[in-house]
C-alpha cells in the first residue's frame, strides 16, 4: 500500500521527518517497506530550478520544422530564450519551466544547450516529464493566476514522499490513506482530522427513476449502495489527480475511473462505476453466477464462472465479478454520460475463494477479501459525488439506493488490566491502557476492575480481550518490555534416543568421508521409468502435488535415489566428477489413510574414485565393496551387523546388488547402479548407491552395551584355507563356520579369495581367520583343535569344502 | 708367561676394539682377541700345563683381561650399532612437505549444522525436540492454528495441495498442535523440519527449513519470549547482539511480533547487509492465541504460552554470509564442502 505523505497529512497533522515516521510505524506494527521520493529531489537547490514561466513570444525555429523558439519570463530581469518542441506551445501561456541545473525526476540534468543553432536556456515541461502522467502529448498549461518566477514546488506536487507500507491481513482499515492516517495519529499522539463535510448538490431526478437494485444473495453482499450521476463529461483528470494516481502506482485512465480509484485509496472502499446506459433493464441484480456463465473481464480474458461466485448483473448478464473486476462491455468509455456508482461490501471469504479460483487479484479484491466495514459506503459515495461533480460535471440524482442486510454498530469488549500484565509480563497503568485504546478510536469506560471498550466498526479485528491486549502492547511500546527467561519446573530437555541415533548415523557417514546433501522432497513423475521400475512396483505409488510450480516438482518421492542421481549429474555438469554424497530425509508412501506414511531414509551415491591417485600411487576405486563397506560401517557404528543377500532391483546391476537385512528384517539395498539408469541420468558407469530405512535401523539398534571381559584370557587365532565350489557364497561359508564353531569361535573373517589352477577349475579357495576365545579360561591347543575339527567336518558335510594343501 | 705379555694383549685388544669403525671390523677384532683361537683363549685353555707361578699369574690376570676386553667389546658394539642406526635413519628421510595420505573428509550440510546449533541452544534451555508429518491436513496446518477457511491470512501462504484437505505443510507450526494434543503443560519444545510453499525466486525456495518453538506453562509472558530469544540471538550470533520486537500479525499468536537482531556485520551502526537500519529480521513470534488453546483443550486462563518460528536458511545465511538461498539446494560440492 503506497501512501503519499501529503495525502496522509490531509488527515493527520504529523510533522515528524518522514524517516522517523517510518520508524515509528515499523515499531508499532506497520512495516514500512520503503520510503521513496517521487518526482524532483527534495533539495531546495534543485527545486528552485523549477519555476512558473510566461511565454511572451513563440516563433517557429528558423532551422527546424517542429521546434519553436520562445521567450519566456521566469521572473528574472530578462526573459529567457527557450526552444520547445511541443505542438501546443503558444505565446500567452503560463507554463512550468525548468532552468539549467535542474535535475529531472529521471535523473537527467538540464543544461543550457544549442538546439539547431539556437541557445536554449531551459525547458518547458509536460506532465509526463514531471512524473504526473505516463505520457503527454504536449506541455502542461498552468492557470494564468500563477506568477512568473514562482517556485513550482509551491504549486504542484513536484517532490512527494511516498510511504510503501506492508499492511497485515488483519488490518484492512489501513489499506486506505484515511485509515493509515488514523493509525499514524494513534502511534504519534497527533490528532486525526475527519473530512470536511461534502457540499455537492443533488439534481432533481430521483435516483429510483434511474435504477433499481436487487440483492438476491445478501449472505455474500451485506450492503450495496449506489448513486447515479447524469451528464458527466469523460476526459483527462486534472494534474493533481493524475499525480496522485501515479504516486500510488496506478495509471491514470480517465477522470471518472481515476476518481473511483482515488476514493478507494482514500477511504479503503473499492468503487465501481457503470455506464448507466449499458445497464440493461435499468436493473442491477447482485446474485450468484450461473454455473458456466461467461464474462469477458477488463483484462481482456474470457472467464467462465461457477455458481459459488458472486456477480453484479443487469437484467440480462453479469457486468462485474463482484469485488474483483468488471467486464469490458459495462466499462466507462469516452462517450459515457450517465454513470452508476457502486459502493458495496462483500463476504471476504467468498471474494478470496473466487479470486483464488480464477487466479485473478485486483486492488479491489485484496481489500474485499479481508472483510470491509459496511459503514464506509456512504462516505465513499459522498466523496465520489463531490469529486465527480467538481471535475466531470453532471447532476447527482436524488438519494442513494442502499440495500442493507443489517445494521452495524460498535461492540463491547471487556478488558482486565490484570490480563494485560499477565500476557505482557510488565505492568501497564490502567489510564495508559485506556488512553491507547481511545487513540485507536475506541470508547473506554471503567467498570470496577475492568474496562468496557466500545470498538468502532472499522476495527473488525478487535473482537476479544486478547485483541485489545495486543493493541496496548504495540502502541504502548515493546521496547520497554523486560527480558526474562521462563523457569521450567518439571520435565527436562534433550534429544530422544531416535534423534540421537539419527545424528550418530549422520556423523558416522560424514566421519567416513561422505558429504551430506539436502534435495527437494518432490521430483519429476518420470523418475520411476528412469529407474526401470515395473509398472506394479509399489514404489510407483506416490503422493502427487495437485498444484506444483512445475511438472518436475510434482511427485513426492518414495525413494531418495533419483534425487541423489540428479544431484550427481548436476555436479558432474560443473565438473565435480568425484562425489560421495548422502542424504537423510523423509519419503512419502500413500497407504490408504488420509495422510501418507512418512519414513526417514538414508541414501547415498558414490561416484568417482574414493581415494585419488597420488604421488603415493594407487588410489582406491569406487566399487561395490566400497558401498557395502559404507553400509557395514554405518551399522557397526550402531552395534549392528547386516546380512547381505543377492538383490534383484531393476535399477541395480544384476550381478552387483545386495539386499541388506538386520536381525532378520530387511532394511534396504546397496549396489552398483544399472548402466541403463545411469544413462538416463547422464552419469558414467560405475556409480554405486545405497538406500536404507533409517527408522528401521533405529528401531533394531541395541540399547546400552554391557561390558564383557575380553582382556583377562587371551584369544587363539587360526587361519584356514578352504576350497569350495566357486558358486558357494562367502556368507554361506561364514555361516557354517560360525554355527559349527560356537560358542568358542568368536570371530570369523574372510581375508583372501583365490581362484586358479592350483585349486582346480570351478573351485575357489577362501582364506579364513578364526579367533577363539573363552571369557572364563585360557583355551588349550587341544580344545581349539576339537572345535576346528568340528568346523572342518561341518564345512565338508554342508559345502563339500576341503582344506587346501 | 709374563704379566707383561698379558698387559700387551690387554692393551692391543682394547686398542683394536676401540679402533673398529664398523660392526664387521669389531667382529674381526673380537675374533682376534676373544675368539677361540685367540692368544688369550689359548693361554687360558692351557693353564693346567703352566708352571705354578705362571698358573697363578695367568689365572688371576688372564681372566681379568678377558672380562675387560669383553666389556669393551660390548660397549663398542652398542656404540657402533647406534651409530649405524643413526646413519641409516639419516639416509631414510622423506620430503615432509609432500601431501599426506588422503583420508576423506565429509561435511554435514550447512542446514544440518545450523539446525544442530539451534537445537543445542534450546536444549541447553530445557527444550525437547519434536517432529511431525510434512504432508499434513488442512486442520493442523491452518484451522487449529486459528486460520479457518476464508481467513485472509491463508492467502499469505502459497500452499501446495495434495487434495482439498491434504497439503504440504506451509510451516512447522502444525506440530505445535500435535504436541499439545498429546501432552499437558509444561510444554517446552522446538520443532525443526521442512516446510513447503509455492514460491520460487531469488529469495524463496519451494522447500525450506524452519525451527518452531513452543512454550506453554503457568505464567508465561511476552517478556519471557523476549528474554528467551535474546539468549538465542546471543548464543547464535555473539554476546554483543541485542534484539528488538516489532508488532506484527500471525493468526495463531496474539500479540504477535517480528524479531530483529542487531546487525552482526556493523554492530547495529547500519551497513549494506542490514540496509542501513542496524537491524536484521530473524524470526516471527508471539503469545499463543487463546483460540489455539481452545483446539487442544488448554485453559487460557490457567496457562499462557509463546511460540516462535524461524527459517534455518535465513539464520545460516546471516551467520555464514551465504549470499543466495538457492545455493542450499543446488548441492554443488564447491558450496557444500566450504562448511
Amino acid at each position: 500500500m503506497k501512501a503519499p505523505l501529503s495525502w496522509l497529512r490531509e488527515y493527520v497533522a504529523v510533522d515528524l521527518p518522514v524517516d522517523e515516521l517510518a520508524d515509528r510505524l515499523a515499531l508499532t506494527g506497520t512495516e514500512v517497506e520503503r520510503v521513496s521520493l517521487v518526482g524532483v529531489r527534495d533539495d531546495e537547490k534543485v527545486q528552485e530550478r523549477f519555476v512558473v514561466g510566461k511565454v511572451l513570444t513563440c516563433e517557429k525555429h528558423p532551422n527546424a520544422d517542429k521546434l519553436h523558439v520562445c521567450t519566456v519570463d521566469v521572473g528574472e530581469e530578462h526573459p529567457r530564450t527557450i526552444v520547445c518542441g511541443a505542438p501546443n506551445v503558444a505565446a500567452g501561456q503560463t507554463v512550468p519551466v525548468c532552468l539549467p541545473g535542474a535535475v529531472m525526476p529521471d535523473g537527467f540534468e538540464i543544461k543550457q544547450a544549442k538546439l539547431r543553432g539556437v541557445i536554449s536556456s531551459g525547458m518547458i515541461m509536460s506532465e509526463a516529464e514531471m512524473g504526473f502522467a505516463v505520457k503527454s502529448s504536449g506541455i502542461l498549461e498552468l492557470p494564468d493566476a500563477y506568477e512568473a518566477g514562482e517556485l513550482l514546488v509551491d504549486r504542484l506536487p513536484l517532490s512527494e514522499y511516498v510511504l510503501e507500507v506492508e499492511v497485515t491481513p488483519n488490518r484492512p482499515d489501513c489499506l486506505s490513506v484515511r485509515g493509515l492516517a488514523r493509525e499514524i495519529a494513534a502511534v504519534t499522539g497527533e490528532d486525526f482530522l475527519e473530512e470536511e463535510r461534502f457540499d455537492f448538490e443533488y439534481g432533481s431526478r430521483p435516483v429510483v427513476d434511474d435504477i433499481s437494485i436487487e440483492v438476491w444473495d445478501p449472505d455474500l453482499c451485506p450492503r450495496y449502495s449506489a448513486r447515479v450521476i447524469r451528464g458527466v463529461t469523460i476526459g483527462e483528470s486534472p494534474t493533481w489527480l493524475k499525480a496522485r494516481i501515479m504516486q500510488i502506482g496506478m495509471r491514470p485512465v480517465n477522470n471518472v475511473v481515476d476518481i473511483t480509484n482515488y476514493v478507494m485509496w482514500a477511504v479503503g472502499e473499492p468503487m465501481h462505476a457503470f455506464d448507466l446506459d449499458k445497464v440493461r433493464g435499468g436493473k442491477i441484480i447482485v446474485r450468484r453466477a450461473k454455473e458456466g456463465e461467461p464474462i469477458h473481464t477488463l483484462d481482456d480474458v474470457d472467464r467462465v464462472l461457477t455458481s459459488d461466485m458472486l456477480v453484479i448483473a443487469d437484467a440480462q448478464q453479469p457486468s462485474v465479478i463482484a469485488g474483483i473486476m468488471g467486464s469490458m462491455d459495462s466499462e466507462i468509455t469516452d462517450v459515457t454520460t450517465n454513470i452508476l456508482l457502486e459502493a458495496a461490501t462483500f463476504h471476504g471469504g467468498n471474494i478470496m475463494r473466487t479470486s483464488g479460483a480464477l487466479g485473478l487479484r485486483s486492488e479491489a479484491s485484496t481489500r474485499f477479501e479481508k472483510g470491509l466495514d459496511p459503514n464506509v459506503t456512504p462516505l465513499a459515495l459522498d466523496m465520489s459525488c463531490q469529486l465527480i461533480t467538481e471535475i466531470c460535471g453532471g447532476e447527482v440524482s436524488v438519494g442513494t439506493v442502499d440495500v442493507k442486510a443489517g445494521e452495524w454498530n460498535p461492540w463491547e469488549v471487556r478488558l482486565r488490566p490484570s490480563r494485560v500484565e499477565a500476557i505482557l509480563g510488565t505492568r501497564v497503568e490502567t489510564d495508559d491502557t485506556a488512553a491507547v485504546l481511545g487513540r485507536l478510536g475506541c470508547e473506554v469506560k471503567s467498570a470496577g476492575e475492568e474496562l468496557l471498550v466500545l470498538v468502532p466498526t472499522f476495527r473488525r479485528d478487535l473482537e476479544r480481550e486478547i485483541d485489545l491486549v495486543e493493541e496496548v502492547a504495540r502502541i504502548h511500546g515493546l521496547d520497554q518490555l523486560p527480558s526474562t527467561v521462563p523457569g521450567r519446573e518439571q520435565g527436562r530437555g534433550g534429544l530422544n534416543v531416535a534423534q540421537n541415533r539419527m545424528r550418530t548415523m549422520q556423523d558416522i557417514l560424514t566421519g567416513a568421508g561422505l558429504q551430506q546433501v539436502l534435495t527437494y522432497s518432490f521430483h519429476e513423475p518420470g523418475w520411476a521409468d528412469k529407474l526401470r521400475l515395473p509398472l506394479d512396483d509399489a514404489r510407483r505409488a506416490a503422493v502427487v502435488v495437485a498444484n506444483p510450480i512445475s511438472g518436475d516438482q510434482s511427485v513426492m518421492r518414495t525413494m531418495l535415489l533419483p534425487c541423489l542421481l540428479a544431484t550427481a549429474a548436476r555436479n558432474l555438469a560443473v565438473r565435480n566428477t568425484r562425489l560421495h554424497i548422502f542424504e537423510t530425509s523423509k519419503t512419502f508412501h500413500p497407504e490408504g489413510a488420509e495422510l501418507p506414511r512418512e519414513t526417514e531414509r538414508i541414501g547415498a551415491v558414490l561416484m568417482g574414485p574414493w581415494l585419488q591417485e597420488s604421488w603415493l600411487k594407487g588410489g582406491v576405486a569406487t566399487d561395490f565393496f566400497l558401498a557395502k563397506g559404507v553400509v557395514e560401517r554405518l551399522l557397526a557404528g550402531l552395534g549392528l551387523v547386516a546380512d547381505f543377500t543377492v538383490a534383484t532391483e531393476p535399477f541395480l546391476h544384476p550381478g552387483k546388488g545386495a539386499r541388506v537385512a538386520v536381525a532378520g528384517k530387511e532394511i534396504g539395498w546397496v549396489g552398483e547402479v544399472h548402466p541403463l539408469v545411469l544413462q538416463a541420468y547422464d552419469l558414467p558407469a560405475g556409480v554405486m548407491a545405497l538406500e536404507l530405512e533409517s527408522e528401521a535401523i533405529i528401531a533394531v539398534a541395541g540399547g546400552v552395551p554391557l561390558f564383557e571381559d575380553l582382556m583377562t584370557y587371551p584369544a587363539l587365532e587360526q587361519d584356514l584355507a578352504l576350497v569350495v565350489d566357486a558358486g558357494v557364497a562367502a556368507a554361506e561359508l561364514e555361516r557354517v563356520v560360525r554355527e559349527a564353531g560356537a560358542p568358542l569361535l568368536r570371530e570369523c573373517r574372510i581375508f583372501d579369495v583365490y581362484e586358479g589352477e592350483s585349486v582346480g577349475a570351478g573351485r575357489k579357495s577362501l582364506a579364513v581367520r578364526l579367533v577363539f576365545r573363552s571369557p572364563e579360561r585360557t583355551l588349550s591347543e587341544a580344545e581349539v583343535g576339537e572345535v576346528r575339527a568340528k568346523v572342518l567336518a561341518a564345512l565338508k558335510a554342508q559345502l563339500a569344502a576341503e582344506l587346501r594343501n | 708367561m709374563e704379566r707383561a705379555d698379558l698387559r700387551a694383549i690387554y692393551q692391543q685388544g682394547i686398542a683394536a676394539l676401540e679402533a673398529a669403525r664398523d660392526l664387521d671390523a669389531l667382529e674381526e677384532a673380537r675374533v682376534r682377541f676373544l675368539g677361540r683361537k685367540a692368544d688369550l683363549s689359548n693361554l687360558l685353555r692351557s693353564i693346567a700345563e703352566l708352571a705354578p707361578e705362571d698358573k697363578r699369574v695367568v689365572g688371576r690376570f688372564g681372566n681379568l683381561v678377558k672380562k675387560e676386553l669383553e666389556a669393551a667389546y660390548d660397549a663398542r658394539h652398542t656404540q657402533l650399532e647406534q651409530a649405524e642406526l643413526v646413519h641409516g635413519l639419516a639416509k631414510d628421510s622423506v620430503d615432509v612437505t609432500l601431501p599426506g595420505r588422503e583420508l576423506p573428509l565429509g561435511h554435514l550440510h550447512l542446514i544440518t549444522q545450523t539446525r544442530r546449533e539451534i537445537e543445542a541452544i534450546f536444549i541447553g534451555m530445557g527444550y525437547e525436540v519434536a517432529e511431525g508429518p510434512e504432508v499434513e491436513t488442512d486442520y493442523y496446518n491452518f484451522t487449529a492454528l486459528n486460520t479457518p477457511e476464508d481467513h485472509p491470512a491463508r492467502s499469505l501462504h502459497d500452499t501446495f495441495f495434495v487434495t482439498d484437505n491434504v497439503l504440504l505443510r506451509t510451516h512447522t507450526s502444525p506440530v505445535q498442535v500435535r504436541v499439545m494434543e498429546k501432552q499437558r503443560p509444561p510444554v517446552y519444545v522446538i520443532v525443526p523440519g521442512k516446510a513447503y510453499r509455492r514460491d520460487s525466486d531469488a529469495t524463496h525456495t519451494p522447500m525450506f527449513h524452519q525451527v518452531e518453538g513452543l512454550v506453554v506453562d503457568h505464567g508465561i509472558t511476552l517478556a519471557d519470549l523476549k528474554g528467551t530469544l535474546e539468549q538465542f540471538a546471543k548464543a547464535m550470533f555473539g554476546e554483543d547482539r541485542r534484539i528488538r520486537l516489532r508488532p506484527h500479525f500471525f493468526p495463531f499468536t496474539e500479540p504477535s511480533v517480528e524479531v530483529d537482531v542487531s546487525c552482526m556485520a556493523c554492530n547495529g551502526n547500519g551497513c549494506r547487509l542490514c540496509k542501513r537500519t542496524g537491524w536484521l529480521e530473524i524470526l516471527g513470534a508471539g503469545m499463543v492465541d487463546p483460540n489455539v488453546f481452545g483446539f487442544v483443550n488448554y485453559d487460557p486462563e490457567e496457562f499462557t504460552g509463546f511460540a516462535f518460528g524461524m527459517g534455518i536458511e535465513r539464520i545460516a545465511m546471516l551467520k555464514y554470509g551465504v549470499s543466495d538461498l538457492r545455493l542450499f539446494y543446488e548441492n554443488d560440492l564447491r558450496f557444500l564442502t566450504q562448511f
